[in-house]
């Protein structure tokens, strides 16, 4: 028991994993110019931050509520809503469209933690009707079609190269990594999160405000997915009711999971997640330079996304064993 | 004594007098909008109404296995439908027979290998069931080269299953057809109670050692070979199949499970109740189209209806 506490966090293979898959990834990424004629590029480099920038933030919210034992299925919807209000109000200035769309989050938020919390429901149905309600106003705001951004510059301005690799938008998406990592490591809020995520009944009768803070993840979940697709949009200069991309919610799922977040909740942090966005974030560079099609995209990310959740799933490693327990019994029985 | 499981009567509470309101209110604006919208009480959109229930239907009513079996939902079944009718209208050159066969067996495997990983592990049917539709997704690409799959020409047999039969086009027949054989199935087989008794209480189902892997690889299976089903009339209705069918069905069959009032949780509801929930979805979404609403509001108001019924049938279900 004892042994269990005090041993240093670092040494465990689990916690490890995440980095181990990033840096896997960045070996693979290392062995293009191998067996191709491409030379990886400090441009490279920069594309995998860009990356981070338009998908990092989504895995960040979606993470958190899996961590808290729940699970936001609306984000995708948030991050096309998030961008949409954006463009549609950021005419004059861009920062009041992001203020807006961070403003929408927030009511979107409390009124899905709300009714998770106070009602005691499971969010996966609430927040599946959540995604409809959002992405219904999105098309409805867009009048089912793209809106451009009429201002070039902005996006011009936020993509532009800082210290070659870095961008104002991909350091947009680190520094809110960098202030969640110190968050849940070092403040009680992390501490609590986890609680609520492993035993909830326990975390109350501890004194832990759960509904608050359900409320809080699911408001962060929101504002984070709401951020990056505002982000992205003014990036692009146009809004879109329909996907922009990859699939938001499987390459959020993918490098939630594949960070260390388990979907038992309680377990996993900011940086093991951030891990997870670099490692597909390298990934999607990889693909993009070997000029893959995008179904190869969706075959590498969906079958991750199922290898990690069977990885991850409860049962396994008793199914494992009590198989292998029957095999043994079934041995012992037949004669020699 | 299974079998009785969620039939017992009980004094009603507040949460039975607000979800009857909540019904009372769907019913009556329903009937309103029927009164006024120009075009809705006619002969030939009754038939629409019903022709676009039959597609969902079939699917919801697959799903609703799921449900009860207290898997939540599956993500995966736009993508399940529109890869069943990709193949279908491929495999139609071998004989129509055996491109339902092959298409339906298709289908079950697809559910089967899904509901193996859910019940023997563990593993979450939400995230599996998106991973298996990504996995669907650049498969359906990669082996149509991202074409639309037209049947050969000199086929023509599979148009029989869109053709109408007695007024009435043929899914709607199929559609009443499996959900009277899926009700009877849950109502009078082992199978059955036994998919109501993991979905009610899972702890009990394994402390009477039920077959839990197998019951799930069952719910799943079903769930996904109702959606082949729907797919191969999907397919030989629209005369060619493309990933562009996915379209909404994911979302429509779930809405309807819900809207129905099956608990999410699991153990309590009904195949009938899945299938008049696909025909007031589709009854709704034809009168908003009528009247004009564009795809967002379409959207919008599934959304809002799912949520309410969500929370209403939650504290019901809490009152027992």
């Amino acid at each position: 028991m004892s042994r269990e506490t005090t041993r240093p966090r670092w040494l465990n293979a689990a916690d490890l994993a995440p980095f181990a898959i990033l840096a896997l990834m960045v070996v693979a990424l290392a062995l293009v110019p191998v067996f191709t004629q491409y030379t990886v590029r400090t441009a490279n480099v920069y594309d995998i931050f860009q990356n981070f920038a338009s998908y990092g933030l989504v895995a960040l919210a979606l993470g958190l509520t899996i961590i808290a034992g729940e699970f936001d299925l609306s984000v995708s919807a948030m991050y096309l809503l998030g961008g949409m209000v954006a463009v549609l109000t950021g005419g004059g200035s861009p920062m009041v469209g992001i203020l807006v769309a961070l403003g929408t989050a927030v009511i979107v938020g409390v009124a899905q933690g709300g009714l998770i919390a106070r009602f005691r429901l499971n969010s996966m149905p609430v927040t599946l009707g959540g995604y409809l309600v959002v992405l219904g106003t999105t098309y409805i705001l867009g009048h089912g079609k793209s809106v451009i951004y009429e201002d070039y510059n902005v996006g011009l301005r936020l993509d532009e190269p800082i210290l070659q690799i870095f961008s104002i938008r991909s350091l947009v998406a680190i520094g809110i990594f960098a202030v969640t990592i110190v968050a849940l490591r070092y403040l009680r809020v992390g501490r609590d999160i986890r609680a609520i995520g492993g035993d909830r009944r326990a975390a109350r009768v501890a004194g832990v405000s759960v509904d608050r803070l359900l409320i809080g993840v699911f408001v962060m979940s929101a504002l984070g997915a709401a951020l990056a697709g505002a982000l992205l949009s003014y990036s692009l200069a146009t809004a879109s009711p329909t996907n922009i991309g990859v699939d938001v919610l499987t390459f959020s799922a993918t490098a939630a999971l594949l960070g260390g977040v388990r979907l038992s909740g309680g377990k996993g942090g900011a940086i093991g997640i951030a891990a997870g966005v670099f490692s597909l974030s390298v990934l999607q560079e990889i693909l993009a330079i070997l000029r893959s099609p995008d179904y190869v995209s969706s075959l590498i990310t969906g079958g991750l996304l199922v290898a990690v959740t069977i990885v991850w799933a409860p049962e396994l490693s008793q199914w494992f064993r009590t198989t292998r327990v029957s095999a043994s019994l079934e041995k012992d029985r037949t004669p020699a | 004594m299974i079998a009785r499981v969620g039939l017992e009567r009980r004094p009603l509470g507040i949460a039975d007098y607000a979800l009857g309101a909540w019904v009372a209110i769907l019913v009556a604006v329903t009937v309103y909008g029927a009164a006024t919208t120009t075009g809705f009480l006619t002969v030939s959109n009754m038939k629409a109404i019903l022709t676009a229930a039959s597609f969902v239907g079939i699917i919801a009513v697959g799903l609703t296995v799921i449900v009860l079996s207290g898997s939540l939902f599956s993500l995966a079944l736009g993508q399940t439908a529109a890869v069943s009718a990709m193949f279908f209208l491929y495999s139609v050159r071998w004989g129509l027979g055996a491109a339902i066969i092959l298409t339906l067996l298709l289908g079950l495997a697809i559910g089967a290998v899904q509901g193996f990983a859910v019940g023997a592990w563990g593993a979450n049917p939400i995230i599996i069931t998106i991973g298996a539709a990504g996995l669907l997704e650049g498969a359906a690409v990669w082996l149509s080269h991202g074409e639309s799959i037209v049947p050969p020409d000199n086929r023509t047999s599979w148009e029989h299953l869109a053709n109408p039969v007695l007024g009435l086009p043929a899914p709607v027949y199929v559609f009443i057809a499996v959900s009277i054989l899926l009700a009877v199935v849950m109502r009078r087989t082992r199978f059955g109670r036994q998919i109501y008794l993991l979905g009610e209480n899972r702890v009990a189902a394994r402390a009477a050692a039920l077959p839990i892997t197998l019951l799930t690889v069952g719910a799943f299976g079903i769930a996904s070979l109702y959606t082949a089903g729907s797919g191969i009339l999907i397919g030989a209705t629209s005369a060619n199949a493309s990933l562009l069918l996915v379209g909404s069905y994911t979302y429509d069959a779930i809405a309807a499970a819900l809207v129905g009032g099956n608990a999410v949780t699991g153990g309590r509801g009904s195949i009938a109740r899945t299938a008049l929930g696909a025909i007031f979805i589709a009854t709704i979404s034809d009168m908003l189209l009528l009247r004009g609403y564009s795809t967002g509001g379409q959207i919008l108001v599934r959304g809002i209806i799912v949520v309410v019924v969500v929370v209403l049938t939650n504290l019901r279900e809490r009152n027992r």
